[in-house]
């Protein structure tokens, strides 16, 4: 951990009509980190995530990316400045092949117009060349399996696979920071441990990514997060290491009394 | 000129009804179907031509055009335009319900082209346009220059009675009840152990029915009607519920009031206003999706991610 | 990888069997044989949904011989004519078959490639003829300077359709284009300055080099009837119409439209700016069909707002949910099918309307991904 805020997050507020679907809620993410995001089903974890892509304007409050502040840019700059994300019920193209969803992930960091497209094509073609070997060389550090399925339609994945993919399709726009959402979630067991290696895989080669994962997963929870927030009703209560939140009487109330005492 | 405006006024009402009848369907079929039916216009307009149908099937019989011939066929007019919308859903329709929303609208929009060219070849001679009798022809002579046509009385009256009802039905009955559920949450509402396809089946006839009498009424009040009818009587109707905020019964009623208004005035002020309606009626659209892109009273849908 | 001589046979032998059949199909009086030939048709269709291998094995021979089949496809079509027996109403039906392969091909960017729905590229389409109509009657602008002129207009109108997109979609986003089809009819009716209902006549006919386009080609004793000028003036369009759809679909921007067709959302998240590319298909759509609306114009010579109802535009639509969306050459089959399809059936002219709506209903339920479905992209020997 290089200990310098990447991603920050002060009073971030929303409301839909009467509903305050998150309350003030501030966070540090701090360059090589991995922050664990947990709370009970409806918290406002997605939420979060949302404000911080762009997705939904917050009501108050503010996002800064490097100091730089994110409100009122659109998703797709938000991305290109170095946030990417996947979602927690897996949004990849299905009708598209497997290499084909990385390289859109590479959108943002390709150029060729209309213009080059149509009068330049051997410049477009050129690119998109690039872009699938590079494409084809991200797959296959995230995942062998996953790489020689390449040329299938997304659609035929299996459901791990296809968490795989997403996580490489965000990579493959060279973010900074790298949200995900409930990535074990349909996942089992043995599923989860391979997830976790691929995470551990994925950062040891880039060191300076931080992470911000949600999970409901608390073996998850325990091994990866340096550090763990807690969302209630939109708010947070409470923030550290596994072990000391884990202890928290009002976390245990609000969300781990039921699930993880049986799993610890 | 006091009496000239009460005649637009009653112009425009008289107009909004009929276009209110049409843009409930919508507006209520797009609440339950998610998904917008299309040809609800030309379903509509099936109406008048049973109508003609079985006035001439009436009129061999008995002896020349009676009121109650009349009435009997609009009746059996409205009950046969509700079972169309039924047997169009079970044919059609309920294929697209789990289809991604394009492929519904294109396959209605060419449902309604189907519909429309079949009227034109059942019906004899059916491409040219039908003379088709008003309703009731009598006038109530309120004020010196300011005539009431009954028939005016008749499409207000009844617009007004139709809305109050499916309002009731809506509010107050258990199929009320049962459609409102379907329209909030089809798998909830499932599990509850309502049969959504029994719902969309009385949501088709009901709204296919009061469609069929404002097809009855458009024709009545046009004096004519064609084959090609339902596709400017359902672009009107659509657009009157899209500007109200499709799923909001209140917008559809307002949205074609805003259309109709509209409408009398380009016709009262323009020269050859009439062959500008729909221009008018459109841009209208256009400007009000651009600014409220959900309609005046619909909510935009948070997408959930 | 270089053709086996299989696929070379392969390749040779479809487009010779499909040239022939094309022109039976043109030349033929008889409904029955019309109808055999759509059963040949059919056939072919049912073999390839049984037995997917051959048509994989197809597939492959036209990728390894791509050079070998553009050439001999390059070939046909410019002999074409010659085989026609100088029948003047069979090159007519080409040339309107290419001007809605070309409409097909521009919608297939916002149908086939984004899901977008459009159901004006009918107005854009005469938006086009009109202002290249307009421009060569009253200000004699040639034919050659119009055509960039109404290309330039409509794609301002694109643009223009394209602004609602930006906030409305779906149901809403489909209402606002008919809006937008019906207001552009509505108004070439009403208009004193484009002829009313009556439209604009005495487009004059091109020329080039010398050559008017209304008389006939001569070359070494061969004639042909004037309008093989058009006939190859609409090929060279169409020509364009495909080099363009496949640059762009093999481009990050076919791959952007996709993406929103996918899933619009997610597309979002991958840094796709999806309002520009929702407007960006609008404009592509509206330029090409400005195109074919030009040479419409000045091949027939007489334009009227009929010529540009919303019934056109939902023809158009037709031709790319059968043929196939997002697949270039299963769009252009749709197109010459349901062009010639309805006029070599006479007796059953009258229905042709119903016909298309029954077909697009039939196909949206029986078989959604058209006659020929999208295909994968490859990247050289990635497999």
């Amino acid at each position: 951990m290089s200990g310098h805020a990447v991603l920050r997050g002060e009073g971030l507020t929303i409301r839909f009509g009467g509903l305050v679907a998150m309350d003030g809620v501030d966070f540090v993410l701090q360059a090589g980190e991995i922050l664990g995001v947990i709370g009970p089903n409806g918290a406002g974890k997605s939420t979060l995530f949302n404000l911080i892509t762009g997705l939904y304007q917050p009501t108050a409050g503010k996002v800064f990316l490097n100091d730089r502040p994110l409100n009122g840019l659109p998703a797709h700059r938000i991305v290109q400045m170095g946030i990417s994300r996947t979602f927690q019920s897996s949004r990849l193209f299905t009708d598209l092949s497997v290499l084909d969803n990385v390289i859109i992930g590479m959108h943002c960091r390709t150029q060729s117009g209309v213009f080059d497209a149509m009068l330049r094509p051997s410049k477009a073609r050129g690119e998109l060349r690039q872009a699938a070997a590079k494409a084809g060389e991200l797959l296959r550090s995230v995942s062998a399996g996953l790489y020689d399925q390449r040329g299938r339609a997304a659609s035929e994945l299996a459901q791990a696979d296809r968490r795989r993919l997403e996580i490489a399709r965000a990579l493959a726009a060279e973010p900074k920071v790298l949200l995900l959402d409930e990535p074990s979630s349909g996942m089992d067991d043995r599923d989860t441990d391979a997830l976790i290696a691929d995470v551990r895989a994925i950062i040891a080669r880039r060191p300076e990514l931080s992470i911000m994962i949600i999970e409901h997963d608390m073996r998850l929870v325990a091994e990866l997060p340096h550090r763990v927030m807690v969302i209630e009703y939109g708010r947070k209560i409470a923030e550290g290491s596994f072990a000391d939140i884990r202890n928290m009487p009002r976390v245990q109330e609000a969300y781990l009394g039921r699930k993880a005492t049986a799993h610890a | 000129m006091a009496a000239e405006l009460m005649q637009q006024g009653l112009n425009w009402l008289t107009l909004g009804c009929i276009y209110a009848l049409i843009a409930v369907g919508f507006s209520l079929l797009f609440g339950v179907l998610k998904v917008i039916h299309f040809s609800h216009g030309d379903v509509s307009l099936v109406a008048p031509f049973v109508a003609l149908a079985a006035l001439q099937g009436w009129s061999a019989s008995a002896s020349g055009m009676s009121a109650i011939g009349l009435l009997v066929a609009c009746a059996i007019a409205v009950v046969a335009t509700g079972i169309l919308g039924v047997v169009l859903d079970w044919l059609v329709i309920r294929r697209f319900r789990d289809a991604p929303a394009m492929m519904a609208l294109v396959a209605t929009v060419a449902l309604g082209i189907a519909l429309r060219e079949s009227v034109g070849h059942i019906f004899p001679n059916g491409h040219n346009p039908q003379p088709f009798p008003r309703l009731i022809d009598a006038n109530f002579n309120v004020t010196e220059g300011f005539n009431l046509p009954a028939f005016n009385v008749l499409v207000i009256g009844s617009s007004i009675a139709v809305v109050v009802l499916l309002f009731l039905l809506l509010q107050h009955t258990p199929l009320g009840v049962r459609i409102r559920a379907v329209s909030q949450d089809r798998e909830a509402a499932r599990l509850m152990a309502i049969s959504p396809s029994s719902v969309f089946r009385a949501t088709f006839f009901i709204t296919s029915a009061i469609g069929g009498l404002g097809g009855l009424f458009y024709a009545s009040y046009a004096g004519v009607t064609r084959f090609d009818f339902g596709i400017q009587a359902g672009l009107i109707g659509f657009s009157a519920a899209v500007v109200g905020g499709l799923g909001s019964m209140p917008g559809a009623i307002i949205g074609s009031l805003l259309i109709a208004g509209l409408d009398t005035i380009v016709q009262a002020t323009l020269p050859d206003g009439a062959s500008y309606r729909l221009v008018f009626a459109f841009l209208l659209v256009i400007l009000v999706l651009v600014f409220r892109p959900a309609g005046l009273f619909g909510s935009v849908a948070v997408e959930k991610v | 990888m270089r053709p086996t001589f299989s696929d070379i046979t392969i390749v040779i032998a479809l487009e010779l069997i499909g040239a022939i059949l094309l022109r039976f199909f043109l030349l033929a009086d008889d409904w029955r044989i019309v109808g055999g030939i759509l059963l040949l048709f059919c056939a072919g269709f049912a073999v390839m949904q049984f037995r997917s291998d051959w048509e994989s094995r197809i597939g492959d021979a036209f990728n390894r011989g791509t050079r070998l089949a553009v050439g001999l496809a390059i070939l046909l079509v410019l002999l074409f004519p010659l085989a026609l027996n100088g029948n003047t109403y069979a090159l007519h039906l080409l040339i309107v078959s290419q001007l809605y392969a070309v409409l097909a091909i521009a919608l297939n960017f916002q149908l086939g490639s984004a899901n977008i729905p459009n159901f004006a590229t009918g107005a854009s389409y005469g938006i086009g003829a009109y202002v290249s109509a307009l421009l060569a009657i009253h200000f004699n602008v040639n034919f050659w300077l119009a055509l960039p002129a109404a290309a330039v207009a409509a794609t301002a109108f694109g643009f223009l359709l394209g602004v609602p997109s930006m906030r409305t979609r779906e149901s809403y986003l489909a209402l606002v284009t008919i809006a937008f089809g019906v207001v552009i009819h509505q108004l070439l009716n009403n208009f004193d300055w484009t002829g009313g209902p009556n439209g604009l006549v005495g487009i004059p006919a091109p020329s080039l080099f010398g050559h008017s386009f209304a008389s006939p080609i001569v070359i070494g004793g061969i004639k042909l009837p004037s309008q093989a000028n058009f006939y190859y003036l609409s090929a060279v369009l169409v020509g364009i119409a495909i080099i363009s759809a496949q640059r762009l679909h093999g481009s990050r921007i076919g791959l952007a439209w996709n993406a929103l067709r996918a899933d619009e959302l997610a597309a979002r998240c991958q840094g796709i700016n999806v309002i520009w590319y929702k407007v960006l298909a609008f404009a592509v759509d509206a330029f090409l069909a400005a195109f074919a609306g030009t040479i419409y114009a000045f091949y027939i010579s007489f334009i009227s707002p009929d010529n540009f109802t919303f019934l056109v535009s939902v023809t158009i639509m037709t031709m790319v949910i059968v043929g196939g969306m997002d697949n270039i050459f299963g769009v252009i089959v749709g197109a010459f099918l349901l062009t010639m399809l309805p006029e070599k059936l006479r007796a059953f002219s009258d229905y042709r309307i119903l016909f298309f709506g029954i077909v697009v209903i039939l196909f949206l339920m029986i078989r959604p991904e058209g006659l020929f479905p999208q295909r994968l992209r490859r990247y050289g020997g990635s497999e």
